[in-house]
């Protein structure tokens, strides 16, 4: 099955099945950003309660440490409340905002690591230091995902489960969940771009 | 030229077999061969996520440390992360819990299985969570244990947006005179806490879930919505 060309690049077209529910969250979330921008401390309450979650899962999958983590956390959001006339929505949301923040605090800690290693081993330290970047852009990707996934209603998120995890086909979903084939097609392609979206969005230059 | 329909790709993202035209097509088009690897990465990232990716709030003290780190400046000392520990500030409270219906449950999935069975952790205990004065919710709490630690896990469906609040899971030992913060749960999702390694989560058997307002107490604020015991 083939449709006609269209001359809007790829992002543009799958940016309009964005669905009504991330629309809605966006909103909520440049309401709580444009207080946090003028100092109003329950703003940071708000996006602590929001956000915090991803922020230290993130940190602890990146350092395998809770206590690293609960530090990591805490110097992401105390950052973000001082640097709060650096953010700027045009350039993307408050927690895309916040993810950035905490992929370069990950990115802080290994360095200090690296740097307290180097003076035991230089070997470890260039291992530690070649770890450090990707490992967290990987660890808050995964979280993002996670979250999202969690966040997907039914039947989709149940579609994408058997899809990820059980390795099934769509004409087995379909028939296993009794839906019609293009159905399931068209949740896994939306739930796909969802995902897709959302580790795009939380993805902002500082 | 016909590109690739998206649902198309979307299954071959996931590693089902092109068609011969949507193959051919692949094969010249580079704007469908950059969806297409788009999508598969996303499929990649999907599959190999486990349990501890799930996202889980920080404990309590966390955000202690915050609030008392830029109340003193940029110069302060950072407070210790530890675990809170804080007194109930209202014999109410006491009374409350100690007239709250407890009741066990039985097995009972609580959370989907987002992840399968990989790296399943290990359950610890479960209970119902019944309504407290009539407030006509009620829901259900766990312990799991995993490699990363003990996780608490809290679902009360259906609980409204508070004006200017939110609420406030605790857990608290059984006489309730002592009640530790373990985090804020957000009407319309399961609440993940990952509780402080070393809490001794037997001596902490009662899990209430309050209405706070954000007035900077952080003490209970006596307004519990529901609570249950776990059997421990």
């Amino acid at each position: 099955m083939s449709h006609t060309e269209r001359d809007s690049p790829p992002g543009a077209v799958r940016s309009a099945g964005i669905t009504l529910e991330l629309r809605v969250r966006a909103e909520a979330d440049a309401a709580i950003a444009a207080r946090f921008q003028t100092g109003d401390d329950s703003a940071l309450a708000e996006a602590y309660q929001r956000w915090s979650p991803l922020v230290y899962t993130s940190a602890l999958r990146a350092t395998g440490n809770a206590a690293d983590a609960a530090d990591v956390t805490q110097a992401v959001f105390v950052s973000a409340w001082r640097g709060r006339h650096g953010f700027d929505p045009a350039k993307g949301s408050l927690p895309g905002w916040i993810m950035t923040i905490t992929r370069r605090r990950i990115a802080d800690h290994w360095e200090e690591r690296s740097r307290d290693s180097r003076r035991v081993s230089a070997v470890a330290a260039t291992v530690a230091e070649e770890a450090s970047a990707p490992s967290a852009d990987a660890a808050v990707d995964r979280v993002l995902l996670a979250d999202e996934l969690e966040r997907l209603g039914q039947p989709q998120r149940r579609i994408i489960e058997l899809a990820f995890y059980q390795d099934l086909t769509h004409g087995q979903i379909a028939s296993l969940l009794d839906l019609p084939l293009g159905t399931v097609k068209s949740h896994i392609r939306r739930s796909l771009d969802r995902l897709r979206t959302r580790l795009e969005v939380d993805r902002v230059a500082l | 030229m016909l590109h690739c329909d998206d649902d198309d790709l979307a299954v071959i993202a996931l590693g089902e077999p092109a068609s011969p035209t949507d193959e051919t097509h692949l094969r010249d088009c580079a704007r469908c061969r950059a969806h297409l690897e788009q999508l598969a990465a996303v499929v990649a990232s999907g599959r190999a996520l486990t349990e501890s990716d799930h996202p889980v709030t920080p404990p309590a003290a966390v955000w202690t440390s915050i609030a008392a780190e830029l109340a003193e400046g940029p110069q302060a000392t950072v407070t210790p992360i530890t675990s809170a520990r804080r007194s109930g500030r209202s014999r109410l409270w006491l009374v409350a819990a100690a007239a709250a219906a407890v009741g066990v449950l039985a097995g009972g999935a609580l959370v989907g299985g987002l992840l399968g069975d990989r790296n399943a952790p290990e359950l610890v205990a479960e209970a119902a969570l019944t309504q407290v004065e009539d407030s006509g919710f009620a829901g259900q709490a766990m312990i799991e244990r995993s490699s990363s630690g003990n996780v608490l896990t809290v679902s009360v469906p259906d609980l409204p947006l508070v004006a200017d609040g939110y609420y406030e899971v605790w857990m608290a030992t059984a006489d309730t005179s002592t009640m530790v913060a373990i985090g804020t749960l957000n009407p319309g999702h399961v609440g993940h806490f990952a509780l402080p390694d070393g809490m001794d989560v037997n001596a902490f058997p009662v899990i209430d879930v309050s209405v706070e307002h954000f007035d900077g107490n952080a003490g209970h604020s006596i307004t519990s919505v529901v609570r249950g015991q776990l059997p421990v």
